[in-house]
């Protein structure tokens, strides 16, 4: 599968996975490539409008993150092809077409909708356990609340070229060790400088009982504590 | 798959285990109901209490912690230079949700990589296997015609995810029972294909 994928060969999902991401809330991306007139009489739920005749200039529209599981619904096999092809030489490595279209949608017995459809892309990752959202990693280093704690699993040498203002350094290889230390009255937020080793001590705190999430991003911080964080 | 094998290793991996059932009974509890055998390892392999197996969920050079996933939940293991690693040139070169074995051990108190096993390549010969091109020009002539059955050994949710046009599922784990899912014919061409090489 591996080599089949990389050669940017054809892939066909089913109807029952692009019913489990809709039910489940998975995120996903639908792109229903049929002429409007058809997609707006009866589509799958969720499905952005991009005809195929559009699609080659539609690179734009398209999610940043290009593993983001993208899936083609058309209605027969040549448009489907095209389409991936299309969509596959922008680099989308999660991009499958629905086998069968939207009648093998239909015949699974899986409902479609007239409503409006939508015409831009709205994708956001799905975030690992135990992450905290960017903006409220920010929230929480400003406001700094009596019952949050920031902790720096950094190396005490990598802490020691600015630490963020309020945060308590442990690097995550001491945390075993260093468990009296971290207060269990307080919601632990953990981060390191690319979320690797924040995401460990996140495991290690969860299992020692502690309320804690991370930091999944990567952040610099100044030897005045200001900082900078940028998501993937 | 060497599942012949299999009965010679459940022998020899029970007398180890026997012998390991005194040394493990004073770890913590919490630790012992964390599975430590990923449930597709099963099929080959059987659980042992000193080996973590499962797939490869990330590293840390600078914490010297190997992350491994089994199952819903995570393991940390700390590892250092003397850590054999097998099977890869290099801890960067691992790539995410490989399988992977690791040999636990308890070093000042912590749980510690005696080694870590990347798992290998299946040996196929050579003249059995079909790469991507030669199989796409074979789906492009058509598989509708009978030709050739294409067969994807992956669990049936990774099949959902996407397949490669024309195949039909059937899980490794299951194939005894979905035989019937084959061609009668038995002169046909067979193509399997998985997550591989594995």
């Amino acid at each position: 599968m591996p080599a089949w994928k990389k050669s940017g060969n054809l892939i066909a999902s089913t109807a029952a996975n692009l019913k489990e991401a809709i039910d489940k809330d998975i995120p996903h991306v639908l792109i229903d490539v049929r002429p409007l007139d058809a997609a707006e009489k009866e589509h799958i739920k969720g499905a952005v409008s991009i005809p195929l005749k559009e699609l080659a200039n539609a690179k734009d529209k398209f999610p940043s993150d290009k593993k983001a599981p993208v899936i083609i619904c058309c209605n027969t096999v040549k448009a489907s092809e095209e389409a991936f092809r299309i969509v596959r030489k922008w680099g989308y490595s999660n991009l499958s077409y629905l086998a069968g279209g939207i009648e093998a949608w239909k015949k699974s017995g899986y409902p479609v909708e007239s409503l409006a459809l939508k015409t831009a892309i709205e994708y956001v990752p799905k975030p690992r356990q135990g992450e905290i959202s960017v903006e409220g990693f920010k929230s929480i280093a400003e406001a700094k609340p009596s019952g949050k704690l920031i902790l720096d699993v950094r190396d005490v040498d990598e802490a020691a070229n600015g630490m963020l203002v309020g945060a308590m350094n442990i690097p995550t290889s001491d945390i075993s060790l260093r468990l009296s230390e971290i207060p269990k009255d307080r919601e632990i937020i953990a981060h390191c400088v690319t979320g690797v080793r924040a995401e460990m001590a996140y495991h290690l705190l969860k299992e020692a009982g502690y309320k804690v999430s991370f930091l999944n991003a990567n952040i610099k911080i100044d030897k005045d504590g200001k900082y900078e964080i940028t998501k993937e | 798959m060497g599942k012949r094998n299999i009965k010679l290793a459940i022998v020899a991996t029970l007398a180890v285990a026997s012998l390991f059932l005194f040394s493990v009974s004073g770890m913590a509890a919490e630790a012992v109901q964390k599975p430590k055998i990923a449930a597709p390892c099963k099929q080959c392999h059987m659980p042992d209490e000193r080996i973590l197996r499962g797939s490869f969920s990330g590293i840390s050079p600078n914490a010297k912690t190997i992350q491994i996933a089994i199952g819903p939940a995570t393991w940390l293991v700390k590892y250092d230079s003397e850590t054999k690693l097998v099977g890869e040139e290099k801890w960067s070169k691992i790539s995410k949700e490989k399988e992977i074995a690791i040999a636990t051990m308890e070093k000042d108190g912590a749980l510690y990589a005696a080694s870590v096993a990347v798992k290998p390549p299946a040996k196929i010969a050579p003249d059995k296997i079909i790469n991507a091109e030669e199989l796409a020009r074979l789906i492009d002539s058509g598989s509708e015609k009978g030709e050739f059955t294409l067969v994807d050994s992956r669990p049936m949710p990774r099949y959902s995810e996407g397949h490669i046009p024309g195949a039909i599922s059937i899980y490794d784990a299951v194939f005894e029972k979905n035989t019937d899912k084959l061609p009668k014919d038995k002169s046909k061409l067979l193509v399997f294909y998985c997550a591989g090489p594995t």
